[in-house]
C-alpha cells in the first residue's frame, strides 16, 4: 500500500483476512513454487526494505544508516486476491516454508465481498461445521444374532430398491388392467448424487463414471450415480455403462435433445430419472455456467454453442404449481422410455415437503422421492443461499418416512437422503442414521470429490472456489491445465475404495441388527441420541 | 477287574432319559472306578466322552450307542478315544485337546469346532461350520478332521491349524464337497479334498499342489482311518487317483493379499475404452490431451507466462506532461551516459524546453512521479529543462510543400508550426503583437524566466520557422483568404480579452493581462494598497510584479479558495499578498473594493484576474463556437475541416497545455496529409504498483546532479537492463538478448519458466508483468 494514498473503506491488512500466509524466510528457497501454484494469486514474490543502523557511542565512529532489500513472499491485501486457505502453496513448498494460517478471529473481509453491489457468490458447502446425524447412535447391538454375522466375513447382500412397489394385490391389478407394472431397480444404496459435466472437470466426471462402471462389472457392487443436469456424454448414452446412471432433468433442460437423439441408439435403459426441483445447497435457487466455462467439449455435451452462459432457473418455466410439474414430468420422462425407468422428483429438503410426497403417494407412476438436506453442496451459490437456506436432512426424512406409515405405504415409495451426508468423514454412520430414520438410500456428492478427489474444501470456508474455475485440484475446473491434474483412473480407483470402505462400515452397523441383506429402513428403535429434544423430534431413543 | 471288558451305563433310568449332568456323574464315577473301557446307551446326552483326564496314562475307550447329544467329545483328553456308533450331533469334539472321535455315520454342525489336538473321523457328511477355529498347537500334534463324504457351508472359518481331509466319497452335494464359502478368515492348516468344489476364499486360502510327503502322510492317513471305520472297502477308490486330489492350505501373512482386482489403468484400457472407444467418455469429442500433469508445469500447461512489457505503458511522468515528454526515457539515456541526446530529445517535443520545463511549467509530470508514492522525492525534471537551451537542433527535412498558416505566435501556434516543420510542412505564422511568444513574452514577468533563455528560444525558433508575419491584425476575410491559400489554418490566437466584472466602477478595474504587459515592458504604475480581484495563478503574478512595483499592501479576493498554486502562488506569498475568500464584490468605487456584506476594502490599484476570453471577431462563420471558445474534437479539428484550433482560444490551460496541443494537432495535420486516420498514442499509464519503489534508499531527499537524478528515476514501464529479473528468476529462464543499433530485449524460455510471476515481483521498473496463458479447450 502506498502511504501517499488515503485507504478506502475496504483497505484491509493482511490480519483482516481470513486466511493469513505464513512465510519463513529462512526456510525459503525462493524457488516460485507457491506463487506458481495458487490458484487466486494472493502471493507473489515481494521486494522487502531492511534497514541496518550501526551505532556506537564512540565518537570516531559515527552511526550510519544503510538501506537493503531483500525478496520473499508477499500476501496480497486486495480482498480479490485474498487467500483462500488451500494451502496449495504447502503443497508444492520444498522446505515447508510457507502455510495459510487461519485468523484468530472473526475476518473483516466478509464486510468487503460485496463490491460493486454484488453480494458473495461461491463454491463448496454450508459454512457450519457439525451437525445433529454425527450424534445419531445405533444402540441397539444384538450379542449374538442367528445367523452370527460378522461384517468383514460374511457375505451381505445389502441393496435397495429404486421405483415404486405397488402392493401385490394393486400390482396385479395393475398388470391384468394395463400389462403394466412400475419398473424397480435393485440398487446399492449409496448413490453418487448429481453433479453436472460442467460443474466438474472432465476428469472428474469421467472418473467417478469409470469407478462407478468398475463397482459394477468388477465387483458386483450396483452402485448408480447421477448426472447432474447438463446431458451426458453421447458415447455413454450409447453404451451398457448407461444402466448404472441417473440421468437427471432440471430447469435448464440442457443436453436433453442430445439424449432424445440417442434414444434409438441406447443399448441399456438408464437406472432411473431424476427430475431435480431443488438442490439442498441452494433451495430456491437456480444454477449459471458461466460462459468462460463453456468451452467446445461441455457445449458439446450440453447442446449449445461455445461461450456463453448457461442459466439453469430456480423453477421449471412452464410449470406453475409441484402437482401439475411432477404429474406432467413423471410421465412424460416414463414415456421416454416405454414406461421401463423409474422416474423420481429430487426437491430440496423443506418444510413443504410432506405436500409433495402426498402428492406421489397418489401417482402409481412416481419412483421414489430424492430430498436433499441443507447441507448439500455445489459449484456455485450465493452464500446467503448455502448458509441460511434449506432444511435439515433428519427430520424432513423423518417426517416422511412418518408420513408415509401413516398412509401405509413405507415399503412402496422410496426415498432417498442427501445433503451432509459424510459431512464430517463418517460416511457409514450417516447414511445408516438416514437409513434407520427412514431413506431407503442415501445420495452423496461432497464426500466423494473429497475422498475421490482430494476436494479441499471445509465447512470453515477453506477453498470453497469451485464457481470460479480455478479449483486447485482440477475437480471443478474445465481448465485444462488444471483438470489434468486429477488422473482418471486415481479417481476411479478412490470412488472404488470409498464404496468398499463403506460396505464394510454398513455391514459393521447393520449386522449387530441381524440384517445382511434387507436394510433397516425405517428401524429407528434401533436409534439413539443424547440431545432430549432431538430424540423426542425424531420419535428416537433417549440415551445418556 | 478286567480292563477288557466294558462297564455299561445308560442313559435312561426306568427308561426315562437322565440329565446329561447325571449321566456325566456316572461316567465319571466309572472312571474313578479304574474302568477304562465304557459302553454308553445314550439318550440324546451332551458332552459324552469328554474330560475323561482321570485315568491319568491309561487309554480309555468310550463307545457310544444310540442317540447322542452336542459336543461329543468335548474338551476331550488325549487318552480317550470315542466311538460312535451311528450319527452324531452338532459340535463333534468342540475344543478337543486330544481325543480321538470316531462318528460311524453322519455328523452334524460345527463339527471339530475349535479343537486344538486330536482326531476326529466321520465316515459321512458334516454340516455347515465344520473345522472352524481349530487351532495348533506347536507343543502337540496338530488336530486332524476326516470326513469320508462332504462339508457343509462355511467350512474352516477362522481355521487357525490343523489338517482336514475331505474325500468327497457320496458327497451329499456331489458339485461341491467344500459348500458354501469355506475357509473364510483361515489362517493355518491345510485342507486335502477331492472332489469338486465352488469357490474358497481366495484371500485367506491358496490351492498348493500335493507333495510327495504330503501323499505318503495322506496314504498312511487314510489307512489308518479306513480301517478304524471298518470302510477298507474305499480305499482304492480313494488311494488310486492321485490327481483326484487337491490341497488348500492358509495363506500366509505375507501372501495374503486384498482380493486381486483388476488395475484400474487394465479396466479402462480392457474395458472402458474397449466400450466406449479411444479416449474414453469423451474420445470423441475432443483430440485434448487429458492425461495427468503435475501442480508446477512449464510451456503451453502454464496458466500464467511472463511479458517483457517494456515502453507497453506510459511512465506516469510522461502520461501527465501535456506536452507528452517521455521523461523516464530521458532519465534512461542519462544514465546510460547519453545526456547529449537526452538534452537534444526535448526539441522534438516542444520549441520552449527550456523556458518552460526549465522554468515556467508547473512540472505535472514531477507532480505525478511515482516516487512520490513512497514520499521519495521526485526526479527533477528542470535540470533536464535548463540543459535544453544548448540542445542541438534536429536535422530539418525537405519541405513538402504543404502549406499550413498558423494565426498567433504564443506556446501553441509556435508549437504547432514548430512540429509542422519538423515534419517537413511549411508554416507561416501571423500574430498581432510585434514579437514572438505570446503570453510568455507579453504576460509572464521576467523574475519568473530569464530574459536570455527565452530570447535564446525565440532565436531557434526562428531558424526554424522563417516566415512569421507580426502586428498583423486579421479579419474574417483575411481568414478566409487564408483557408483558401493554405492547406490547413491553425488558430493559435489565445486569449486576449480580459473578462470583466459586470459591477458599478468596472471601469476601474485594470485588467491583469494589460497590467503585466505593462510591468514587463516597464509602463506600468500601482498604488500603495493593492486588491486584486481572482487569486488564481494570474492573480498571483499580478500581485508579484506590484510588489516588484512598490505596492505595500496586496490583498487578492476569491469567491472560493484560490486555485493558484505552485511557483506563482509561493512568489506572492513571498511578497507578502494575503489572500480572502470567499468573498463578493459588489462594486468598485474610488476608495476601494465594496463587498456584498457592505465592506470596503480600500485600494490605490484594483486588478481584475478571473481570466481571459478569446476574442473570435475575425472567426469564419462556419467554425463553430461554445460559449465564446472554439469548439474542436479529440483532434482538435474545429467544424470546418480546414481550420485547426488550439491552446486558449480553445480553453483555458497551462503553457504545456498549449505547447501539447500544438504537438498533437501538428501530427494530426501530418496524418491527414499522408492520407492517415490521426494517430492516437495507444498506450495508457502505467499501474504503479508495478513498479517496485523499495529499491531506492528511502532516506534520499535530494538529488545532486544529472547523473543522480537519472540513477534514481524509477523508470516506470522502461526496462533499465538492470537484470534483476535474470537473477531473480528461479528456474533460470530469462535471458539477455542483444538486438541490433546497441538495443536489447529479455526473452523468457517457455521450457524452463513455471508461470511464478517473480521476474514481475522483482522488477524495479514495472516492466514484467504475469497474464494468463491463452485459453486451452
Amino acid at each position: 500500500m502506498f502511504p501517499d494514498r488515503p485507504i478506502t473503506p475496504s483497505t484491509l491488512s493482511v490480519k483482516d483476512l481470513p486466511w493469513q500466509i505464513a512465510w519463513s524466510k529462512d526456510k525459503c528457497t525462493l524457488c516460485g513454487r507457491c506463487t506458481a501454484v495458487c490458484p487466486v494469486h494472493a502471493i507473489e514474490l515481494g521486494v522487502f526494505r531492511k534497514r541496518v543502523l550501526n551505532t556506537s557511542l564512540d565518537i570516531a565512529a559515527p552511526p550510519s544508516n544503510a538501506h537493503h532489500v531483500y525478496h520473499g513472499i508477499r500476501q496480497k491485501t486486495d480482498p480479490a486476491y485474498a487467500c483462500i486457505g488451500c494451502a496449495m502453496c504447502n503443497l508444492v513448498c520444498p522446505n515447508d516454508a510457507i502455510m495459510p494460517m487461519r485468523a484468530d478471529e472473526s475476518d473483516k473481509l466478509r464486510y468487503h465481498i460485496n463490491r460493486g453491489g454484488s453480494p458473495r457468490s461461491r463454491g463448496g458447502r454450508r459454512n457450519v461445521p457439525g451437525g445433529l446425524l454425527d450424534q445419531i447412535k445405533f444402540i441397539r447391538i444384538s450379542m449374538l444374532t442367528d445367523p452370527a454375522l460378522d461384517a468383514g466375513r460374511h457375505e451381505f447382500e445389502l441393496r435397495t430398491l429404486l421405483g415404486r412397489v405397488l402392493p401385490p394385490e394393486e400390482n396385479i391389478r395393475f398388470y391384468k388392467e394395463n400389462g403394466w407394472m412400475p419398473p424397480v431397480r435393485e440398487i446399492y444404496p449409496l448413490l453418487i448424487g448429481g453433479m453436472s459435466f460442467g460443474a466438474l472437470s472432465p476428469n472428474m466426471w469421467e472418473g467417478l463414471q469409470m469407478g462407478v462402471a468398475y463397482l459394477n462389472e468388477e465387483l458386483g457392487m450396483p452402485v448408480r450415480i447421477c448426472t447432474g443436469e447438463g446431458g451426458c456424454p453421447p458415447r455413454l448414452l450409447r453404451s451398457r455403462f448407461l444402466k448404472y446412471t441417473i440421468l437427471q432433468i432440471a430447469s435448464g433442460y440442457f443436453g436433453w435433445d442430445e439424449i432424445i437423439h440417442a434414444l434409438p441408439e441406447m443399448q441399456e435403459d438408464p437406472c432411473a430419472i431424476e427430475i431435480k426441483y431443488g438442490q439442498g445447497a441452494k433451495p430456491g435457487d437456480g444454477g449459471l455456467l458461466m460462459w468462460h466455462k463453456v468451452n467446445n467439449l461441455i457445449a458439446a455435451i450440453r447442446g449449445v454453442p461455445a461461450g456463453v452462459s448457461l442459466p439453469s432457473p430456480p423453477t421449471h418455466q412452464t410449470q406453475y404449481s409441484i402437482e401439475e410439474s411432477v404429474a406432467k414430468m413423471i410421465q412424460s420422462m416414463s414415456m421416454a422410455w416405454g414406461f421401463r425407468v423409474p422416474v423420481y422428483p429430487k426437491i430440496s429438503g423443506t418444510s413443504t415437503a410432506m405436500a409433495v410426497l402426498n402428492n406421489l403417494t397418489r401417482n402409481p407412476y412416481a419412483a421414489g422421492l430424492a430430498i436433499d438436506g441443507e447441507d448439500g453442496g455445489t459449484g456455485a451459490a450465493y452464500n446467503v443461499s448455502m448458509n441460511h437456506m434449506g432444511h435439515p436432512i433428519a427430520t424432513n426424512i423423518r417426517d416422511a418416512y412418518q408420513t408415509l406409515v401413516k398412509v401405509g405405504k413405507q415399503n412402496e415409495i422410496p426415498l432417498f437422503a442427501g445433503g451432509g451426508v459424510g459431512k464430517n468423514g463418517n460416511l457409514a454412520a450417516n447414511a445408516a442414521a438416514l437409513i434407520m430414520l427412514g431413506a431407503s438410500g442415501v445420495q452423496v456428492g461432497k464426500y466423494i470429490m473429497q475422498a475421490a478427489a482430494g476436494c479441499l474444501g471445509s465447512e470453515t470456508d477453506r477453498c470453497n472456489i469451485c464457481n470460479i474455475g480455478l479449483c486447485p485440484k482440477g475437480i471443478t475446473s474445465q481448465d485444462p491445465r488444471l483438470y489434468r491434474r486429477l488422473d482418471v483412473d486415481k479417481v476411479a480407483e478412490r470412488v472404488v475404495d470409498a464404496f468398499l470402505a463403506f460396505d464394510t462400515e454398513l455391514k459393521k452397523i447393520v449386522a449387530p441388527l441381524g440384517r445382511s441383506t434387507t436394510l433397516p429402513i425405517g428401524m429407528a428403535d434401533a436409534l439413539g441420541i443424547s440431545d432430549y429434544h432431538a430424540s423426542e423430534r425424531l420419535n428416537i431413543k433417549y440415551v445418556v | 477287574m478286567n480292563s477288557k471288558d466294558y462297564f455299561a451305563i445308560s442313559g435312561r433310568e426306568n427308561n426315562d432319559r437322565i440329565e446329561s449332568r447325571v449321566l456325566e456323574e456316572k461316567i465319571q464315577a466309572a472312571l474313578a472306578l479304574g474302568y477304562t473301557r465304557l459302553k454308553i446307551d445314550a439318550y440324546g446326552q451332551h458332552g459324552l466322552g469328554g474330560r475323561l483326564w482321570r485315568a491319568g496314562e491309561q487309554p480309555v475307550h468310550v463307545e457310544i450307542n444310540g442317540p447322542v447329544g452336542q459336543r461329543v467329545g468335548a474338551m476331550g483328553s488325549p487318552n480317550t478315544r470315542i466311538d460312535v456308533m451311528g450319527p452324531a450331533s452338532d459340535d463333534v469334539g468342540w475344543l478337543n485337546a486330544g481325543a480321538h472321535i470316531v462318528v460311524h455315520g453322519n455328523a452334524g454342525n460345527g463339527v471339530g469346532n475349535a479343537m486344538a489336538q486330536g482326531k476326529i473321523y466321520v465316515t459321512g457328511n458334516i454340516g455347515s461350520r465344520g473345522m472352524t477355529m481349530t487351532k495348533h498347537n506347536p507343543r502337540f500334534d496338530a488336530p486332524e478332521l476326516w470326513v469320508l463324504g462332504s462339508v457343509g457351508d462355511y467350512f474352516g472359518e477362522f481355521m487357525a491349524g490343523g489338517v482336514a481331509i475331505i474325500c468327497g466319497h457320496e458327497a451329499q452335494n456331489p458339485k461341491n464337497v467344500l459348500g458354501y464359502r469355506p475357509l473364510i478368515g483361515m489362517v493355518g492348516g491345510k485342507v486335502f479334498f477331492r472332489g469338486p468344489h465352488q469357490g474358497f476364499s481366495q484371500t485367506d486360502a491358496v490351492l498348493v499342489p500335493i507333495t510327495d510327503t504330503d501323499w505318503q502322510w495322506l496314504n498312511a492317513g487314510l489307512r489308518a482311518y479306513l480301517r478304524h471305520t471298518r470302510q477298507h472297502e474305499f480305499l482304492y477308490t480313494l488311494l488310486s487317483k492321485r490327481e483326484q486330489w487337491q490341497c488348500l492350505r492358509a495363506r500366509t501373512p505375507q501372501e495374503r493379499v486384498t482380493k486381486a482386482k483388476r488395475a484400474m489403468n487394465d479396466f479402462r484400457k480392457q474395458v472402458w475404452e474397449q466400450t466406449l472407444g479411444k479416449g474414453g467418455l469423451v474420445g470423441d469429442l475432443t483430440q485434448l490431451d487429458r492425461s495427468p500433469i503435475g501442480l508446477i508445469t512449464h510451456g503451453d500447461l502454464r496458466r500464467y507466462v511472463p511479458v517483457w512489457e517494456n515502453y507497453k505503458y506510459k511512465a506516469p511522468c510522461e502520461a501527465t506532461c501535456p506536452t507528452g515528454i517521455p521523461v523516464q526515457t530521458r532519465w534512461r539515456l542519462v544514465r546510460e551516459g547519453r545526456v547529449d541526446e537526452a538534452v537534444d530529445m526535448a526539441l522534438a517535443y516542444t520549441p520552449f524546453p527550456a523556458t518552460v520545463c526549465g522554468y515556467l511549467c508547473p512540472h505535472l509530470c514531477m507532480q505525478s512521479c511515482t516516487k512520490q508514492t513512497l514520499f521519495l522525492p521526485p526526479v527533477d525534471v528542470t535540470r533536464l529543462g535548463q540543459a535544453s537551451l544548448a540542445a542541438k537542433m534536429p536535422e530539418l527535412p525537405p519541405l513538402s510543400g504543404k502549406r499550413v498558416a498558423v494565426i498567433g505566435g504564443g506556446p501553441a501556434g509556435l508549437s504547432v508550426a514548430w512540429q509542422l516543420r519538423l515534419k517537413g510542412h511549411e508554416a507561416v505564422v501571423y500574430d498581432t503583437a510585434k514579437t514572438l511568444g505570446g503570453k510568455i513574452a507579453a504576460a509572464i514577468p521576467n523574475s519568473r524566466i530569464p530574459k536570455e533563455v527565452f530570447d535564446t528560444e525565440i532565436d531557434r525558433i526562428g531558424q526554424v520557422i522563417p516566415h512569421v508575419h507580426l502586428q498583423q491584425h486579421l479579419n474574417q476575410a483575411d481568414i478566409h483568404q487564408l483557408v483558401e491559400d493554405f492547406d490547413f489554418v491553425v488558430i493559435a490566437a489565445g486569449a486576449q480579452k480580459p473578462r470583466l466584472l459586470p459591477i458599478p466602477g468596472k471601469e476601474r478595474m485594470i485588467a491583469a493581462s494589460e497590467f503585466l504587459a505593462e510591468a514587463k515592458a516597464g509602463t506600468a504604475t500601482v498604488g500603495r494598497q493593492v486588491v486584486i480581484i481572482g487569486a488564481g495563478n494570474v492573480g498571483c503574478d499580478v500581485a508579484t510584479e506590484a510588489a516588484r512595483l512598490g505596492a505595500e499592501d496586496i490583498l487578492l479576493l476569491d469567491v472560493q479558495a484560490p486555485a493558484s498554486f505552485g511557483k506563482e502562488r509561493e512568489e506572492a506569498e513571498k511578497a507578502g499578498a494575503r489572500f480572502r475568500w470567499p468573498v463578493f464584490t459588489q462594486a468598485v468605487t474610488p476608495e476601494g473594493v465594496q463587498l456584498d456584506t457592505g465592506e470596503i476594502i480600500a485600494a490605490d490599484s484594483v486588478f481584475v484576474s478571473i481570466g481571459d476570453a478569446p476574442d473570435l471577431a475575425f472567426l469564419p462563420d462556419d467554425v463553430a463556437v461554445e460559449r465564446g471558445f472554439i469548439k474542436v474534437d479529440d483532434h482538435y479539428q474545429t467544424s470546418n475541416r480546414k481550420i485547426f484550433a488550439i491552446g486558449d482560444a480553445v480553453r483555458p490551460g497551462l503553457l504545456t497545455d498549449a505547447i501539447g496541443a500544438g504537438r498533437q494537432a501538428g501530427q494530426t495535420i501530418d496524418d491527414v496529409i499522408g492520407g492517415k486516420r490521426p494517430t492516437a498514442d495507444p498506450r495508457t499509464i502505467i499501474d504503479v504498483q508495478r513498479v517496485h519503489l523499495e529499491y531506492f534508499d528511502p532516506r534520499i531527499v535530494r538529488y545532486e546532479n544529472l547523473d543522480h537524478c537519472g540513477s534514481q528515476c524509477a523508470s516506470c514501464g522502461q526496462c533499465r537492463d538492470c537484470g534483476i529479473c535474470v537473477a531473480a528468476c528461479p528456474e533460470s529462464a530469462i535471458s539477455r538478448q542483444e538486438l541490433s543499433e546497441g538495443r536489447f530485449e529479455y526473452v523468457v524460455s517457455s521450457d524452463r519458466c513455471i508461470g511464478c510471476g517473480f521476474c514481475a515481483g522483482a522488477c524495479p521498473c514495472g516492466v514484467w508483468n504475469l497474464i494468463e496463458n491463452a485459453p486451452m479447450g
